[in-house]
């Protein structure tokens, strides 16, 4: 596997940052940690778009894993980082296997439309329910790793760790999978979906199964986000979130595994910069920079290496 | 019996474009279909395939009731479909093309199919690395058939396989056609707007005018 260029760079990278993680400054390691939970929601979102699909709902797997994280402190007294994610994985895949049975059957604007309708259901019952803090949402427990209590800020190395481990993990097992059969018969459903029923692969099948995927690792992100943060809100299902996710994918474009990740690293630094600068306008900031992406680099930033390769 | 198509009916929209169509075919058998433009021939493969349900009368295949199957069930029940439009996938490899049925559902013995397939087309073996958009026509249409192979272990439905394609092409099909027959294993049906190419081939004939389906001595 690591015979594989991009798996070895995914592989390098991932050692690098978890080695630096305790000597980063702690702005940089917190923006980093945020980055990267988004990035595995977005890493979801990658395969849906392979399939052909554009999920607008990413946001409420990515509420879901974070309010687990956090009911999983609260109220069942857990305060182990895996159990806790854990929680949010099974909840999503719970989630979204049943919700996918109906989200399957739709295709294009339709799909986008139902993945946020139900993403916004969550949001406007999280805003209604006291227990969960309605819109200020409530605090998360600070984890324990397996055992092991770091104290003060270690907690958040920590985190930032496990960020990365997962983050880059996840990139290298989506790498793989990209190019799997299943991968395969992802670009194919994309490409002509008749096409790949006559093939033997049901369609719906295949997109059932990419919607649990991206479901689980937004709800890994969202998780890690609650770690990270301390807190969690309705927000995280608010479709401004999901829209962020797209977002994150047009930058990036969706060539690659790595486009993603850097995507989401870049996203989170320029939001932080520009929010620092101009506290009110980041969005108008943003929107501009997308512009300039769909105008002048319509495969994402990605697409610049290719140019770079094609010139060389 | 390995094919049985019994009275069907099929609509496009509200457009009748099968009327009480029946066919049958033994194991082995070649046939032909054969209509002008517009007779129904792509609809009643589409059908055959599942990807259209009749409004009435069934679609049997190797004694299963496949009426109301999705495409993907014939697919895995060994029928193997050459569109005519070949729809390849123009990012993935020959190879990858012809392997993604088997990726796909996990067919154990897809090495040694896919070694067959290479064995009775030699040619796409030679260029089984090059993206499938690099492909001439001709050459796609092989890649397809290829596919079709891969998937079709019983029966194989060839929609227009000459159309379009370079005469020492078409020629090159027929003798791919002859070998395959030759096996005696797979049932074919293979549609053409005449039989100029498949006349030496087909066990049966089957013309097809407005939607009805008669058969003719081959």
């Amino acid at each position: 596997m690591l015979r594989d260029r991009s798996t070895l760079a995914l592989a390098i990278v991932m050692v690098a940052l978890v080695v630096a993680g305790p000597f980063l400054p702690a702005w940089l390691r917190f923006v980093g940690t945020v980055a990267l939970a988004n990035a595995l929601a977005v890493l979801g979102l990658l395969l849906l778009i392979r399939t052909g699909l554009v999920s607008f709902g990413q946001g409420l797997y990515y509420c879901i894993g974070g309010y687990a994280a956090g009911v999983g402190g609260k109220d069942l007294g857990l305060t182990d980082a895996f159990a806790l994610l854990a929680l949010g994985i099974v909840a999503s895949g719970i989630i979204s296997a049943i919700l996918g049975l109906l989200l399957c059957r739709y295709r294009e604007i339709f799909f986008a439309m139902f993945s946020m309708a139900f993403s916004m259901i969550l949001y406007g019952l999280l805003s209604k329910s006291q227990k969960l803090g309605s819109t200020d949402g409530f605090n998360v427990v600070t984890p324990t790793f397996l055992g092991y209590a770091p104290d003060g800020a270690n907690v958040k190395v920590w985190v930032f760790g496990l960020a990365v481990v997962l983050a880059f993990g996840v990139g290298i097992v989506l790498h793989q999978h990209l190019r799997s059969g299943m991968g395969y018969a992802s670009e194919a459903v994309r490409d002509n979906e008749i096409r790949v029923e006559y093939l033997g692969v049901s369609a719906q099948y295949v997109v059932w199964w990419k919607y649990v995927l991206a479901a689980v690792l937004a709800a890994l992100g969202g998780g890690i986000q609650a770690l990270a943060s301390g807190h969690v809100g309705p927000e995280m299902a608010y479709w401004t979130t999901s829209g962020e996710f797209v977002f994150i994918a047009l930058l990036g474009g969706t060539a690659h595994v790595g486009a993603i990740i850097s995507a989401a690293v870049i996203f989170e630094f320029i939001k932080t910069w520009v929010t620092q600068i101009s506290p009110y306008t980041w969005q108008m900031f943003l929107g501009i920079v997308l512009l300039v992406i769909i105008m002048f680099l319509p495969k994402g930033l990605w697409s610049l290496l290719a140019r770079m390769r094609r010139a060389s | 019996m390995m094919l049985a198509v019994q009275g069907i009916d099929a609509f496009i929209e509200r457009t009748q474009i099968l009327r009480a169509v029946s066919l049958s075919l033994e194991k082995g058998q070649m046939a032909g279909l054969v209509g002008r433009n517009g007779a129904g021939k792509t609809t009643l493969m589409r059908t055959i395939m599942g990807a259209l349900k009749p409004t009435k009368g069934g679609v049997h295949i190797a004694g299963n009731d496949e009426t109301r199957a999705p495409p993907y069930d014939q697919a895995r029940l060994g029928v193997g479909y050459m569109p005519e439009d070949r729809r390849l996938v123009p990012e993935l490899t020959v190879e990858e093309n012809i392997m993604v049925p088997a990726w796909a559902t996990n067919i154990a013995d897809a090495s040694s199919r896919l070694k067959r397939v290479f064995e009775l087309l030699p040619e796409i073996a030679r260029f089984a690395d090059r993206k499938a958009l690099a492909l001439s026509g001709g050459q796609q249409k092989l890649v397809a058939l290829g596919r079709a192979l891969m998937v079709g272990q019983q029966l194989i439905l060839l929609d227009e396989p000459f159309e379009g394609i370079a005469p020492a092409l078409a020629q090159r099909l027929v003798e791919v056609l002859h070998a395959i027959k030759g096996q005696g294993e797979l049932s074919i049906l293979l549609s053409e707007s005449d039989y100029t190419h498949s006349a030496g081939l087909i066990d049966r004939l089957f013309v097809i005018e407005r939607g009805s389906v008669t058969e003719r001595g081959s």
